[in-house]
């Protein structure tokens, strides 16, 4: 059997255009996605049952016992961390806001580990931003700044940018500029058509200095920033302002060096000033395929994207106290719900040394380097192989993800739900 | 030597990423991408062991020449490997400093943990060894 | 089988005539019948003012822009926070509340079905997941169409069948209920960069004028049958001297329907400007009031602007850019492949302030000199006038002189000067507001055949109870009662249960979801044409089997069909 039009649930490009061939309820062969993608629909080597963590060892357990363990860790917890989310579909992410609500814990996802910087600068000057396809019809100029998406977005360039159509462009691949602005010049910086190399840490200097540029200060620049030459933040400045539409897709180039959010502050007020003259929009590239999802069931539900914290009853927002890294890190939370990420392998390791000191459940489809901090893990159906659910691309446009596969494994939501009602039962008595 | 220590997602490090208990998952996320010149100077050959070390630890890596990185500074996977040497402060942002860590490197004959030996010797139980 | 029996009872309800009769309402399951038996619950409602539930016919609550609102405003978020309490969620915001806010606070305010303002329809989806979480009010959701490629297109080959195609094909995939215009033409010229002034300017590449769209889809809307009309968002919003454009655009307008009007004109006071800049800026609410008084085929709401902080949103980019320019506060833009776009900007309408003070007036005038409360609907344009909570002391202002004058007396001084307010003596009454704020919405929705905004038997049993008594309370006087009750229900009954009292909600409900689906024969079936799947597959970045709304995404799902003429 062929599954047309699937969508892959890898990162923020969140293609819906892949071919997955099944047989005999294994994934065979994979068209049109990215080797990325492809490794993701052919991913094996999953947990069977549920585990529990019993001394030194390792034991088997049911759905229903692993469950009932959960969501008493939660219930008799006094400050639980809810995080991850990142790696699941909108509707188990909204029980999730509901599980934290309950027991007055933290939820917190991936974004303050990838573009929560990115989402303090919004909230301070806006986003002007468009849909991908906005980019594909119109841009004549694509800066990729701090990203690279031929190793993280693979096919961001085929699908919207450097290599893809546009309505509005007779030959794409000619009459669109590409420029990449980087600390290594990276594989996406030899598809160039103008690599800026900075200085590690001189992103915001850059920015300021082109932004005096479009505003008409060049003779204020020095003879270089940052090892850029004032020559090419020039000619750089120019080619944004005589494009008929310019588009920025920043990285983690930006959020995780010196400066954080400052940097994509100063890049998306360089974006307002060429508004000015040009039409110009900014992007993040976002990771996770449904980061951006867990960012907007947070708002709808809490009113804030990220770092939330119930302990008063009402949500309360302060990254930097109320995010995951800095709660681990002060050895403040007493219980870890994961679901949809894998902090063990990303969070420095003074985070996993309290997670080792407390208890955690896991759900997730695979081993992985949380695993070996879990009192339990929970394996799950992997949402867009076989779970159905929301799924919110880089630039917001929600799309349902297919099943392509059946199985026995319950979704997140499923798994999620039957932990709420528990939680609620318990409240209740 | 002092360098500045900066993580990143490299294609391989994705490919692998579902997969982290495997062998190449360890050593993409444990490969130090260096300039050869500094390679040069540290007397390393592509794969020697490198003992890294940041303000909180130290982790032993591989170094690998690459063409990509300046002199001064290394690449690294993001993964367990770097992430065992970075700092936890966030400066009230929540977010740690992925891409601006300062480490001291220096050739080394220990050979790099896997990603089960990095999580136990942090409290963790390694489950499909 | 629920029973509930409301008992002495102060009705008004407009859309059956009745004007303060003393009756009781009988309901079952959900429904308002002629009669329960003895084991009904009982209410006594004790000769309180009792009108259907509330209904706003235009309103930004779901949604990608209205969440984005809320994503980059943490500050609002902050001014206005409740507890988890009892069987309510917690809930944030001020001018953009979360979902479970919004839905608490309308309800609180008697208000039991919503019309979200402007979807996107490539991102339908993403307000049909708010919908689910908005609880204590039915929704449906107009659908952009402002800047949509394949309808310029048809336009510019005088094809009004194939806009209307398109149009029934969409709003079936998205689940929309009516047909939203925007700053017609507006939209896809900012995606340039640029924009349309008025209904004259051909639109870059399409080569169609907002007139050509505007004529072409309000024909096409008839064509399809819809319950509601063109609902339209002038072009030039917001800028002195509009209101020539205004008039020009409601000028289109031919009277094609014997039921209700032919176009809605969304949110009126903002595009009801005079003068030739912000130093001449003046009211021109008499000549738009009068030209509507003149045409049954045109319904406006008010979009009246009350002080303070709140946000505005809208699909209508280039104006929010305008906007921006003017405040130099945070500005969010967001522009959508192949069909629209929208912007953001947080505001504070100040009292101080000559320009604020004018616009604050123009909305009052424009609803007391409109001779008839079904042509002119209450309405903030939430949230981008004021936030929806400050609907009762519109209503407040609406029926006193007297406030009027202490609210005039505290505004700028020059605004005397440029509106004519102070001359207004008209005070409306309380079957009026009962109009302008239920029945006349419903009417217009086209939705009282549906059961919303009367109180008839088999209607949905929605019923709003104020704590109040007509025959003690002079209006004119005592605005302030009348703020009062209008803000907090003594009982909102939604679908025959009641979700809320004095304040206070009781119950987490579960909403339905009103979309329409015209159905068009086998030659007009967008799904099967070859030029239409060409053009979706090449510009789209997303696939057309991805794009249409699955009914997992329709909580209680009322689907309306009509009969379309193509």
């Amino acid at each position: 059997m062929i599954v047309k039009d699937a969508v892959c649930p890898f990162c923020g490009c969140l293609c819906d255009d892949i071919e997955v061939e099944v047989e005999d309820d294994r994934v065979v062969a994979v068209t049109n996605a990215c080797e990325l993608g492809t490794t993701k629909f052919m991913g094996e080597k999953r947990l069977k049952n549920p585990i529990l963590r019993y001394g030194d060892e390792w034991k088997d357990i049911t759905y229903d016992t692993a469950i009932r363990y959960a969501a008493d860790m939660l219930l008799s917890a006094e400050r639980p961390l809810l995080y991850g989310w990142s790696g699941t579909h909108g509707e188990a992410q909204c029980v999730g806001v509901h599980m934290a609500e309950l027991v007055r814990g933290v939820i917190d996802n991936t974004s303050s580990v990838c573009h929560g910087p990115s989402i303090l600068a919004i909230q301070e000057v806006g986003h002007p931003g468009c849909t991908l396809g906005v980019v594909k019809n119109r841009a004549d100029l694509v800066i990729y700044w701090g990203s690279n998406p031929i190793d993280a977005h693979p096919r961001h360039l085929s699908r919207y940018t450097r290599y893809a159509e546009g309505f509005f462009l007779e030959n794409a691949f000619r009459d669109r500029k590409v420029i990449v602005v980087d600390v290594r010049k990276t594989e996406t910086a030899n598809i160039a058509d103008e690599f800026v190399r900075i200085k590690p840490g001189g992103d915001y200097a850059v920015l300021s200095a082109l932004r005096a540029i479009v505003q008409g200060k060049t003779d204020t620049i020095p003879r270089t920033v940052a090892g850029v030459t004032r020559e090419q933040l020039v000619r750089v400045a120019n080619l944004c302002k005589s494009a008929k539409f310019g588009a920025v897709y920043f990285g983690l180039g930006l959020t995780m060096t010196p400066g954080k959010y400052k940097n994509i502050r100063n890049a998306i007020e360089l974006v307002s000033e060429l508004s000015r003259h040009t039409k110009f929009t900014i992007s993040a590239m976002r990771g996770h395929y449904n980061v951006y999802g867990s960012n907007e069931v947070n708002t709808w539900m809490t009113g804030y994207p990220f770092g939330i914290d119930f302990s008063r009853g009402i949500a309360f927002y302060n990254p930097g106290e109320t995010t995951a890294v800095d709660i681990l890190a002060r050895k403040e939370c007493d219980a870890a719900l994961i679901v949809g990420s894998d902090p063990a392998a990303h969070f420095p390791r003074k985070c996993l040394e309290h997670l080792a000191d407390i208890p955690v459940v896991q759900l997730d489809p695979y081993p992985n380097a949380t695993t070996a901090f879990c009192n339990v893990q929970i394996p799950v159906a992997v949402t867009g192989i076989d779970a159905e659910g929301t799924a919110y691309r880089m630039d917001g446009v929600p799309i349902r993800t297919r099943r392509v596969l059946s199985t026995d494994y319950l979704s997140d939501r499923e798994v999620l739900s039957r932990m709420y009602a528990l939680m609620q039962e318990a409240q209740e008595r | 030597m002092t360098f500045l220590m900066i993580t990143g997602r490299t294609v391989n490090q994705g490919v692998t990423v579902e997969n982290k208990t495997s062998a190449e998952y360890a050593a993409e996320t444990s490969t130090c991408f260096m300039h050869e010149f500094d390679m040069l100077e540290l007397g390393l050959a592509d794969g020697d062991s490198v003992r890294v070390t940041g303000a909180c630890g130290e982790v032993v890596m591989r170094a690998s020449a690459s063409v990509e990185v300046e002199a001064g500074t290394v690449f690294v996977p993001y993964g367990p490997y770097a992430n065992h040497i970075v700092a936890a402060g966030t400066h009230s942002t929540g977010m740690p400093d992925f891409k601006s860590h300062e480490v001291e490197i220096e050739p080394t004959d220990e050979e790099p943990k896997t990603v089960h030996e990095l999580m136990e010797d942090l409290g963790g139980l390694a489950y499909d060894r | 089988m629920t029973e509930l029996l409301v008992k002495n009872a102060c009705v008004i309800d407009p859309l059956r005539g009745i004007n303060a009769e003393t009756m009781d309402i009988a309901i079952l399951d959900g429904k308002i019948v002629e009669e329960v038996s003895d084991a009904a619950e009982v209410i006594d409602a004790r000769g309180m003012l009792t009108l259907p539930g509330g209904v706003d016919s235009h309103t930004h609550i779901c949604g990608t822009k209205v969440n984005f609102g809320r994503y980059m405003s943490p500050e609002d978020m902050r001014a206005g926070r409740t507890p988890r309490r009892g069987p309510l969620h917690a809930t944030s915001g001020y001018s953009v509340p979360t979902t479970y806010g919004n839905s608490y606070r309308y309800s609180v305010m008697g208000y039991t079905t919503l019309l979200e303002g402007a979807m996107a329809p490539l991102e339908a989806r993403h307000t049909h997941e708010e919908f689910i979480y908005t609880p204590l009010q039915d929704t449906m959701a107009n659908v952009l169409f402002d800047g949509n490629w394949g309808i310029m297109e048809a336009i510019r080959d005088g094809d009004t069948k194939r806009v209307a195609a398109i149009i029934a094909w969409t709003l079936r995939a998205v689940k929309g209920f009516a047909i939203k215009l925007t700053n017609p033409g507006g939209t896809e010229a900012w995606q340039w960069g640029k924009n349309v002034s008025c209904i004259r300017d051909p639109v870059p590449y399409f080569e169609v004028t907002p007139a050509e769209i505007i004529r072409s889809i309000v024909e096409a809307n008839e064509l399809l049958g819809l319950p509601h009309s063109v609902h339209l968002h002038c072009n030039n919003l917001g800028t002195p001297g509009n209101y020539s454009c205004t008039l020009g655009s409601l000028g289109l307008i031919p009277d094609l329907n014997e039921k209700r009007q032919t176009l809605y004109a969304a949110h009126v006071q903002f595009h009801a400007y005079g003068g030739s800049d912000w130093k001449d800026f003046c009211s021109k609410s008499e000549p738009i009031a009068r030209f509507v008084d003149m045409r049954p085929q045109i319904v406006m709401d008010m979009g009246q602007v009350m002080f303070g902080r709140t946000t505005t949103m809208t699909a209508d980019g280039p104006m929010e850019f305008n906007l921006y320019r003017l405040h130099h506060e945070k500005w969010s833009n967001h522009d959508v492949e192949l069909e629209t776009g929208s912007g953001i900007i947080p505001v504070i309408y100040r009292r101080k302030n000559l320009v604020n003070s004018i616009m604050w007036a123009i909305g009052l005038e424009l609803a007391l000199l409109t001779k008839s409360p079904w042509q002119c609907l209450l309405t903030t344009d939430n949230p981008n006038g004021a936030p929806f909570v400050k609907y009762p002391e519109i209503i407040g202002l609406l029926m006193s002189k007297k406030y009027r004058d202490a609210e005039f007396a505290t505004i700028h001084p020059d605004t005397e000067a440029r509106v004519p307010l102070p001359a207004i003596e008209r005070e409306l009454d309380w079957y009026e507001i009962a109009v302008m704020t239920r029945a006349g919405q419903a009417k217009a929705l086209g939705i009282q055949d549906l059961g919303k905004g009367h109180l008839g038997p088999d209607a949905d049993a929605d019923v709003a109870i104020y704590p109040l008594r007509m025959d003690e309370v002079d209006p004119s006087v005592d605005y302030q009662k009348v703020i009062d009750a209008f803000s907090r229900t003594e009982y909102t009954i939604k679908r025959g249960r009641v979700v809320a009292r004095r304040g206070e909600c009781l119950v987490d409900g579960s909403n339905a979801t009103f979309w329409v689906r015209p159905k068009v024969s086998e030659n007009y079936d967008m799904g099967k044409d070859p030029d239409f799947i060409e053009k979706f597959d090449r510009y789209y970045t997303v696939r057309m089997r991805n794009y249409p709304v699955q009914e997992e995404y329709l909580n209680r799902n009322r689907c309306i069909e009509t009969e379309a003429r193509i």
